[in-house]
């Protein structure tokens, strides 16, 4: 017999034997269930993630509050002692003179 | 018009469910682990429901996503072949005579000892009727191997049915 004749019926039986089958009836539930969960854990992701990046951006905002006041309060202070510097120095400054004045009265 | 086609989730499930699900028994011959990688795919395929253009893009990418998972699935089981026709006989025997000829029922179940490629190749040949070209295009390996596995994995079935099933002897 030729070979080709049980080939044929080998890959008609194959057909035969390989069509598909039925999928398990609770298939598509659990599925539509899965995504329900995927979605409502995607949510909950969600609303983590906003409420992270809110958090951020308040910690962000108070962080930068502080820092500015600190450097504020700095400015004010570097100010104010160049102030009390500047009257040290104009203080000198008139003291020297006295002490020249009293010095040239007194070689008089 | 293909570009106007809007994918409807649910829909898809129930038009290729049937195909998913027996794509993975046959690759796995697990049914609960076909049933697994069922819905795995499904629920990757509605991650990437926004990427399908047209319903037979989305059965392509069904069958390649389906044929992908369950050779991952395999590869971590570990699954021996005649492992598989074990647990085929015994889980599903009762339902097997129901849906097909005891002759079918062997012949599938001699397809479950062929190697993976091989039976990935006749899979898709003999359960959904693709060409040459398209279990290429399925399996993303070249032509030419898809034609040489067809071939092997025809000829081994052949053997494997003249020394197993008494109605092939006659043609051996």
């Amino acid at each position: 017999m030729d070979d080709l004749e049980p080939m044929e019926e080998l890959e008609r039986d194959l057909r035969t034997a390989m069509r598909r089958q039925p999928a398990p009836p609770g298939l598509k539930r659990v599925v539509m269930e899965r995504r329900w969960q995927a979605r409502a854990g995607q949510r909950r992701r969600m609303v983590w993630f906003e409420r992270l990046a809110a958090s951020l951006v308040l910690a962000g905002v108070a962080g930068g509050a502080v820092l500015w006041r600190n450097i504020a309060e700095r400015r004010q202070g570097e100010e104010a002692k160049q102030q009390v510097f500047i009257a040290l120095r104009i203080t000198n400054r008139a003291l020297e003179q006295m002490r020249l004045q009293l010095q040239e009265r007194d070689s008089h | 018009m293909a570009g106007d086609w809007q994918p409807d989730f649910e829909q898809l499930v129930d038009e290729h469910r049937s195909m998913v699900f027996s794509l993975a028994w046959r690759m796995t011959g697990d049914r609960g682990l076909a049933e697994e990688i069922a819905q795995d795919v499904f629920l990757e395929l509605d991650r990437d429901l926004r990427k399908m253009e047209s319903p037979l893009h989305a059965c392509h990418w069904l069958r390649r996503v389906t044929m992908s998972r369950s050779a991952d699935a395999l590869r971590r089981r570990r699954v021996r072949s005649m492992d598989m026709w074990v647990e085929i006989d015994e889980q599903h025997g009762a339902a097997e005579e129901r849906r097909s000829s005891p002759l079918g029922t062997r012949v599938e179940a001699m397809l479950a000892t062929l190697p993976e490629a091989q039976r990935a190749a006749l899979i898709l040949r003999y359960q959904e009727d693709l060409t040459p070209d398209e279990i290429a295009a399925t399996l993303d390996a070249p032509l030419a191997t898809v034609k040489s596995q067809l071939q092997r994995g025809l000829k081994l079935l052949r053997a494997k049915a003249a020394t197993q099933l008494k109605e092939y002897v006659r043609g051996a």
